[in-house]
Formats: structure tokens, sequence, C-alpha cells
């Protein structure tokens, strides 16, 4: 199990980022999520597996800077 | 530590007015030169067209110079301005300062937002803005006492060479046992011997129980004021309340400023977690997307980029509130206790570090190739106790590392300094050298652009390489990010007008990595409405920060998400309770127009503000090497053959590098045209007679200024 805000979602073995935000309305919107509090980018979003009970936070970066 | 010497040379007594709606109606002018003081009144008509902050002191500075006058002259002013916002409690950010003054890196107008008390104890103390003319004979403090009614003049003896030494004995002498309720602009020596000089305007930590600073870092401010010999401004005021600005309407105040905090505070924590790590959250995000600077603006990634970002000073950082501002729930200045410089004055000294944030994370950091979290500290201690800007000291130190590592110069110009890329010793000696005004250093603080044209004078370098590596437009060295991959970030650099710095437009994600604006016209609305809205928070004396660092959670499904229209919103009501001027989110893009503009026009009137201004180097198009063209092959080459229909079959890099160019190049212009069309510009980028009319700006001189410029429509 995984949690993405305040959800709760299966986690599978293997699973990516970019696998968990097909899942997610919009997903694709997103540049940057935190996994365990450390930051994940688009780029590596198809490697970068995510561990069981992991937190998740979409991060609705657009505009800062 | 030494007593204090100051010897009152003359003191105006005047009475303070009452707040009305954001404004003290008044401003104070304070000439240096001869001990004179004086208080303006404020207009309506000011207000209306200039609202305040940015806006008064582009007013002032404006009839105080003219086209002729020189940074170094007695004639340039500068200006100090809080906005009508500026000293509001609760609402996040709203504690800024503007500084305004003619810039000795770009000969023109140089604007800088800053946070810490002074603007706010200014205004509360009676003043809207201040401006500070003449060139004293010997060191002098001004201080603006609004408790007792009082200015004073003291001719100012022995005090600190540094920012830190100055600020720490004057709010102690002046704030007593309240320290909190003073605030001390100051610069260091740096400042005096560079042209990128910046100012440390302070706030007081009460639980750490010393004095904190912010910096206006940009466009040479602190030389300015080194030059003047003013050593150090200093503002009291005690009093800090929600009915301070003596606002039209409290209970929306209240209401707007409450949902504001109570959203950041949910939502910092899920999001950036700016209040416990500051800015350094960019770090590895830019390295990931290929847009942190490395090695003077040639790459956008490096593999130990991990070491120096968030993760790093997440643990060196001391916990605790870091807000500049009361009551700023974004609070995100944050600093390292107890470190010990392993050089320079401060050598083996216990010192608090107010920083780094992630301009000089990657300006003295990654863009250096130094990736030790502690030297970037060091260097950012330094660079703010010689009173220097970290971005232009990063962006300069960076050239001249590109140019010893490329043969332009040696170890017979650095004095024998091996200045490679990475040396950390080589960095810090050279922030050393420039605080002394000695050595290679001496040159290195003259900034990019005169180093271009000494390096090619006199040491034959080739004038083309290094305009296309040096990383400077209109004179001011680049802030740190990549435009290479981003167009309209080009654009944001290139038409800024100021200078190359981030705060007018950042569309880098936008545009590159969300794809929001794939046209030009695109682009070009963009860098219409960004740059106007980015504006109007220096015109209120607020911060940008917490506009849309932090977002509602529910904004991807609005229909503009880039623009966090829900934030926009309240900041209209945010606006509307405090003035009593009713506006609308669009009112405050029209509100903007005006001053903007009007920057722009004062660019025109001191020689610049023209389309062949409005130029940046080729680094910050595209590869000027073939070592970059090589390091990203795969995206160069795509780019030519699937968006351009170039055949790069046989072609060499160097051919594909000239090819790429011309076509950067061209869409580069192509945007020109397309973002002058937008805010209603000529062709050659000066605001045409019926938008200067439509703004209600078309002043006498403003009008005779355009015909002399050939705009006659």
């Amino acid at each position: 199990m995984i949690r993405l805000d305040d959800d709760h979602l299966p986690w599978r073995d293997g699973m990516t980022v970019a696998d968990l935000l097909a899942l997610v309305p919009d997903g694709h919107q997103y540049a940057v999520i935190k996994v365990n509090g450390r930051y994940v980018s688009r780029p590596v979003f198809k490697k970068y597996m995510i561990p069981d009970n992991a937190e998740i936070r979409l991060i609705p970066m657009i505009a800062g800077g | 530590m030494k007593a204090l010497n100051l010897n009152q040379i003359k003191t105006l007594e005047y009475k303070r007015p009452e707040i009305d709606r954001g404004y003290a109606n008044q401003t104070l002018h304070v000439n240096v030169s001869n001990a004179d003081m004086a208080i303006k009144p404020v207009s309506e008509e000011m207000k209306r067209t200039f609202v305040g902050g940015k806006g008064f002191d582009l007013w002032l500075l404006w009839q105080a110079v003219s086209a002729e006058t020189g940074w170094q002259d007695p004639e340039n002013t500068i200006c100090i301005a809080s906005g009508p916002m500026g000293g509001t409690p609760s609402y996040p950010g709203s504690g800024k300062s503007i500084v305004t003054a003619l810039s000795p890196l770009t000969g023109s107008v140089i604007d800088s937002n800053v946070g810490g008390y002074f603007g706010p104890y200014l205004k509360f103390s009676g003043f809207d803005a201040m401006e500070i003319q003449g060139n004293a004979d010997t060191e002098v403090v001004i201080y603006i006492d609004g408790v007792s009614e009082k200015v004073s003049i003291y001719e100012a003896k022995d005090l600190p060479a540094d920012s830190y030494g100055t600020s720490t004995m004057l709010s102690r002498h002046f704030g007593g046992d309240k320290p909190r309720g003073v605030s001390v602009v100051s610069t260091g020596s740096g400042a005096k011997h560079t042209l990128m000089g910046c100012l440390n305007f302070t706030w007081y930590d009460p639980k750490r129980k010393h004095v904190r600073y912010k910096q206006a870092g940009r466009g040479g401010l602190g030389t300015v004021f080194a030059h003047k010999n003013v050593k150090a401004i200093v503002a009291r005021w005690e009093n800090v309340t929600m009915d301070g600005n003596r606002p039209a309407d409290k209970d929306t105040l209240k209401t707007v400023a409450k949902c504001y905090s109570k959203e950041i505070v949910t939502l910092d924590p899920k999001q950036n977690e700016m209040a416990k790590v500051g800015t350094t959250h960019l770090v590895p995000i830019m390295n990931d997307f290929d847009l942190l600077p490395t090695h003077n603006f040639k790459f956008g990634q490096h593999k130990m980029a991990g070491l120096i970002g968030k993760e790093a000073y997440k643990d060196i950082f001391d916990p605790g509130f870091d807000g500049c501002w009361m009551g700023c729930t974004v609070a995100c200045s944050h600093g390292i206790k107890n470190f010990i410089p392993l050089t320079g004055p401060y050598k083996g000294q216990t010192v608090f570090v107010d920083g780094p944030e992630y301009e000089t994370i990657a300006g003295c950091g990654s863009n250096l190739g130094i990736f030790d979290p502690f030297t970037i500290a060091e260097l950012n201690f330094y660079c703010d106790a010689y009173g220097m800007d970290t971005i232009s000291v990063g962006t300069s130190i960076g050239f001249v590392m590109e140019c010893f590592e490329n043969g332009v110069i040696d170890k017979t110009h650095t004095g024998g300094m091996d200045i490679k890329f990475g040396n950390r010793d080589a960095a810090l000696e050279l922030v050393h050298q420039m605080g002394r005004g000695e050595g290679f250093g001496a040159i290195v603080g003259q900034g990019v652009r005169k180093m271009k044209s000494e390096f090619v004078s006199r040491y034959h370098a080739d004038a083309a390489f290094l305009n296309d590596i040096g990383m400077e437009s209109k004179g001011l060295e680049f802030s740190e990010y990549m435009t290479k991959e981003s167009l309209a970030q080009q654009g944001g650099y290139g038409m800024a007008l100021k200078g190359p710095q981030h705060d007018e437009a950042w569309l880098i994600f936008l545009d590159m990595v969300h794809n929001y604006m794939p046209t030009f016209e695109q682009k070009a609305e963009a860098l219409h409405w960004f740059p106007m809205f980015r504006t109007w928070f220096s015109l209120c004396g607020l911060c940008k920060l917490p506009w849309n660092d932090i977002v509602p959670e529910d904004n991807k499904d609005t229909e503009e998400p880039a623009k966090v229209m829900k934030h926009v919103s309240w900041y209209a009501q945010y606006f509307s309770a405090v003035t009593g001027r009713k506006a609308k989110p669009d009112d405050l893009i029209a509100i903007s127009e005006k001053v903007y503009n009007f920057q722009r026009i004062f660019n025109l009137k001191m020689g610049f503000g023209k389309r062949s201004q409005d130029v940046i180097p080729y680094r910050a198009m595209g590869p000027v090497t073939e070592e970059e063209y090589e390091s990203r092959q795969e995206r160069y080459d795509g780019q030519l053959t699937d968006e351009h229909g170039v055949d790069i079959e046989g072609k060499s890099t160097a051919e594909k590098v000239a090819t790429l160019r011309k076509l950067r190049e061209e869409k580069y212009e192509t945007l020109k045209d397309a973002v002058y069309a937008r805010r209603g510009w000529s062709p050659d980028g000066i605001p045409t007679l019926k938008t200067v009319k439509r703004l209600g700006i078309d002043f006498p001189d403003v009008v005779e200024l355009l015909a002399q410029n050939g705009v006659t429509e």
C-alpha cells in the first residue's frame, strides 16, 4: 500500500512513478513529486521505483522562481 | 567592541503624520553633500499612477537625474520605499522594501526588492519613500527615529569596514533594550571596491537574539551607497499592528490575511517546505531538468548537485522561525548557526550565516564547479559581510574560471592563482580580494561586461568568444537559471527592464517543462502578463513568493493554472482593503503597466531601452562550443532534424553548432517582435505614444523624449 496525498493506493513490485501517475487523474501535469520527502522529477519518472509504504506528494510546481 | 563615535551634524524635527490607507502621504529627501533634509508631499495623482514602492522610487529618481547623470554623480539618488501594504503583519510577505538608483553596472535604473524591517519602519515613521542624494565628504549615518519624530545625520568614525559589524553596533546603539525596534541598511568594503555592491537590510531575530540580514543585491546599489559615503541608515519604530496602515476595510483585510496565512501553513509542508528549507528545494529540481547552471552556464546538470541542495541544507540550517517580516508564514530566510569560516577576517570565529538561498548555491556553487555546502556558506557569508551581490559575484567568477580554462587568462594575470572550475580556495580568495579591492579580485569586481572589454583590449582575447560566454545583458550578470531550452525565458531575461534577473519573468517551467506556450503569441502574452503582475508586488511592498511558490491544491483544475488566480484574487482584495481603491485581478495588471512602461522609458532617457539593448549572450540561447553540443548531441540533432527539417548527414559538429545558432537567434528576434507588439511598443522596443496615452503616463517630458527617439504615434 502507498499513500498518495490523502488517499491510499495498492502498491506492486516494480511500480515506477510513471506507473503511479498513469493512475492519477491529470497525472501527466506533474513535473515533480515527493516520495518519502525526496523530490523526484519527470526525467526520472520512468525509472524511479516506488517502495512499498511510500508517502507520495504531488507537487503542483509550475511557476516559482 | 569599540565605542561608537557618532557626531551629530544636523537634525530635522517633524510631526509624524497618521498613516492613512497605507500611505504616510509624504517622502523624505536627504542630501548628504550638505546635510539638507526636506519633506515632500505625495499627491493623489502620484499614488494613482505610481502606487508606491518601486513606482514612487522611479518617479523620484526620474526627477532627480538627467540623461547625462552618471552613477557616481551626486545627483544619482538612492530611493527606498515600502508600499501601501508594506508593514501589514499576518499577510505573508508584506515587509518588503524596494530600492532604486542608477546602476554602476548598467548605467541605467536598477531596482531591488528586499526583506527586513526597514521599509515598513520608514513608512510608520512618516515616509512612504526616502531619497538619498549627494556625496558626503566623510562617512555618515542617517537615523530616522519615528518614535521621537526626528531625522538626524551623524558623522560616523571608526565603524567596522564590514556590513555585519556595522549593523550589529548600530542596532545595539539605537535599539537599546528594544533591538527589534530598529532596522539598519548598510554595506561593506566590497561595495566600495567593486561595482556589484549590495545593501544589507536587517531584521531582529528575537529567538536567536541577534540581527539578521536580507540583501538588496542586484545592480550595485551598495556601490552607490558606499560612494555617497553613507555608512548606514537606521529606522526606528516600535509598534506594528494590523491597524498600522489604517486600512480602509480592516475586516476584509483580516479575513483575507487569515485565509492566505492558513493556506500556506497547510500546504507548504506538503509542497516545497520553504519554512524548513527555503529555496534550496530548487537545486535538485533544476538539476534534474538540466536547468542548474554549472561551469559558467555551460551545462545544466552535474552528478554532484545532490550535495548542495535541500537534502544537505535541511540538516545544516538552524531550525526555527525565519520570517524576514513579522507574521510571514512562508518564513524562508534560513541560516546556519555556529559556522566557523576557514578563511578571511572572521577565520576561526563563530558566526551566523544568513542563507544560502537557491541563487547563491547555484551562483557560488554549481556555476563554479563547487559542490561543498560549507564553502558555499562561507562565500555567502563573506559576500554579505563585504556587501557584494552573490549573483554577480558567482556569475563573474564563473566567467573568469572559463576564461582561465580556455587560456584567455593565465596565472600571470591572476596573481598566481589557478582559477579552474571547482577550486574552492581560489573562489574564496577572489572574494576576499574583491572585499579589499586588491589583486585579480579587483578586476573581477568590475563585472562581466567590463572584464570582457578589458580582456580583449589588454590580453587580445577573442571578443566574439567572450561575448558568447560572458553571462551579462545590459551590463548586469545573469541570475542562476539555464535558458538554452526555453525561448520564453530567454525573452524573460533579455527583455527584462533592468537586465537578466528572474524577478520579472520566470517562465522556464511553464514553457519548457509544461509547454503551456508553444506559439510566439502565447509566449508574448506570458511575457506581458507575468512581468506586469510580478512588478505589482514591488509597487505594494510585497514579496512574490507566497503567490506561486505555494499553490492551492485545486489550482491545476483552474482555467489558467500558471497564474494562480485564486491568489491573484486575494491580492486584489488585499489591495482594495488597505487602500480603499477597488480593484479586481485585471486591474492589478493595468496598474503595473503604467510603472513598467515608465521604467522602460526611463531606460530610454538614460540611453538604453531599445531593441539593440535587449540582447543576450549566445550561451543563454544554445551551445557555444562543440563540447556543449556534443554533451547533448541527441537533443540538438533531434531539434535540427525534427523541428527544423535540417539534413545533418555528414555535417561536422561545428557546422551543426552554426546551423542551430542561426535558427535560435532568428527565433529570439521573432519573439522580440511578438513581445513588443503585445506590450504596445514600436518594433524598436519603445512604448508608442498611443500606449503612454492609454496608460496616462504621457507627461510632457515623456512625450518629448519619445519624439526625440522618433516615436510620435
